[in-house]
């Protein structure tokens, strides 16, 4: 067993541990009972993977600044992490919306800032597949993360300016029972160390990849190698 | 080099080519009067629901006309390899970004200039100072934000399909803000003043973060 799968070992039995804690220790919900248990692994994952595109912001402007590969790579695994989060937010959200709110689906402002937000890293993720491997690829893909994190204020702020079904934030407002405060903590340190574990693993599948096409820390301006873009052998 | 001067004389250099080819404007005339027929035949539209449906159909078709003729923005340059010889120049790149982006908003004026008089025409919708404000203002930011965008897909396989998945979900806001002002101009409830004044927040905002990633993604 290598370290990472040591890790991602680890990261699991964890969230197993959270499950263990929001269905066993944490008390039921009076209002709207067993599928407030929901709220533990939504919130969690919302603030989750707003830190992973926190983490594709940051490695874009360090990349920007002195093009390290690192730093992309670092951006690149926090985007592909951050849309699993986002996804499992959205999911979440719109199973606990269904027996709470009698649709799956608002066009409340979380909810349409957050699809736009799966929408803009989703569409990151498609610049990094298309683009040739290498400088002009990160850069754009710099660029895209940078406007993508800024836009997601400004698109909750447009549609909160217009309406809002969204439940305010519980835990600032100190509304929490301690146990499921607790519950909560617990949770959302879980799955941080489940998305630093998938950061960590993927950031060394990048890092093969770009050692497969050539992109290491030494040369970072590299030709591109892609074995599509050959010429076809004359039959 | 005076920045501004490179930027009038880019974006004279777009206008005179389009003026000469005469391609773009004509095909997105033609794409957005389609646009309004098809919205005719998709919603049944009639002298009561024509004002809840018109700005919908507006902003359909204003933003797949702006996604084609950004699109087309940087393919003249693509097909001649010129966008390397002008940044080659000592003219700086976000000059060289600003003319183009200037060039592309004057001629998604021209699509407006042809859409808005059709769709009152077809519609029956006013065609007041405020429609003609709000789409204008909406046009600036979404103007800036799809030349950015449509430079950085036209050096990546299958641009057609990423300038749509990138640039719409960032145009989001001035479809929101630009989508109520429209609204309310044509009678729907909602506030104008407040509408209007979000879209040349957004303008500002974005004009901004464009021009300082511009020199990322045009210096190479």
């Amino acid at each position: 067993m290598n370290r990472y799968e040591k890790a991602a070992g680890g990261a699991v039995a964890l969230m197993l541990l959270a499950a263990g804690a929001i269905f066993l220790y944490a008390p039921g919900d009076y209002l709207h009972g067993p599928v407030q248990r929901i709220f533990y692994l939504h919130v969690s994952s919302a603030i989750t993977a707003f830190g992973c595109f926190a983490v594709v912001l940051i490695g874009g402007i360090v990349y920007l600044r002195n093009e390290s590969p690192s730093a992309d790579r670092i951006a690149r695994a926090g985007a592909l992490v951050g849309v699993v989060f986002t996804t499992v937010t959205l999911v979440m959200g719109m199973l606990w919306a269904k027996p709470v709110w009698g649709a799956y689906w608002v066009w409340d402002a979380r909810l349409t800032s957050t699809l736009v937000l799966w929408i803009i890293y989703a569409g990151y993720l498609l610049v990094r597949r298309l683009a040739e491997p290498g400088r002009q690829s990160a850069r754009f893909a710099a660029v895209v993360g940078i406007f993508g994190f800024a836009d997601v204020p400004v698109v909750y702020f447009s549609v909160s300016w217009w309406n809002t079904h969204h439940p305010g934030p519980l835990i600032i407002n100190n509304a929490l029972p301690p146990e499921m405060l607790a519950t909560f903590l617990f949770t959302m340190l879980c799955t941080l160390v489940l998305a630093g574990v998938m950061i960590g693993v993927r950031y060394r599948i990048e890092t093969l990849l770009d050692g497969r096409h050539g992109v290491t820390e030494r040369a970072h301006v590299v030709a591109s190698r892609r074995p599509e873009a050959s010429p076809e052998p004359v039959p | 080099m005076n920045p501004f001067r490179v930027a009038v004389a880019v974006a004279r250099k777009d206008l005179r080519s389009e003026w000469r080819t005469r391609e773009l404007v004509p095909a997105l005339a033609q794409f957005v009067i389609l646009a309004l027929l098809i919205g005719n035949f998709g919603f049944q539209i009639d002298s009561r629901n024509a004002a809840s449906i018109a700005p919908g159909i507006l902003w359909l078709a204003l933003v797949f006309a702006g996604l084609v003729a950004f699109g087309r923005a940087f393919a003249a340059e693509r097909e001649q390899a010129s966008l390397e010889a002008m940044l080659m120049t000592p003219a700086s790149p976000v000059a060289v970004f600003a003319g183009k982006a200037a060039a592309a908003f004057g001629l998604l004026l021209l699509c407006e200039a042809v859409m808005l008089p059709a769709l009152s025409l077809f519609f029956g919708t006013p065609l007041s100072i405020e429609v003609v404000a709000a789409v204008v203002l909406a046009s600036v930011g979404m103007a800036a934000l799809g030349c950015l965008f449509a430079a950085i897909v036209a050096r990546v396989r299958a641009r057609e399909l990423l300038l749509p998945l990138l640039t719409l979900p960032l145009w989001i806001p001035f479809i929101i803000a630009g989508g109520s002002a429209v609204q309310s101009a044509m009678g729907l409830p909602g506030n104008y003043q407040e509408a209007i004044g979000l879209l040349i927040d957004f303008d500002i905002l974005f004009l901004v973060l464009t021009s300082l990633a511009a020199r990322f993604v045009l210096d190479e």
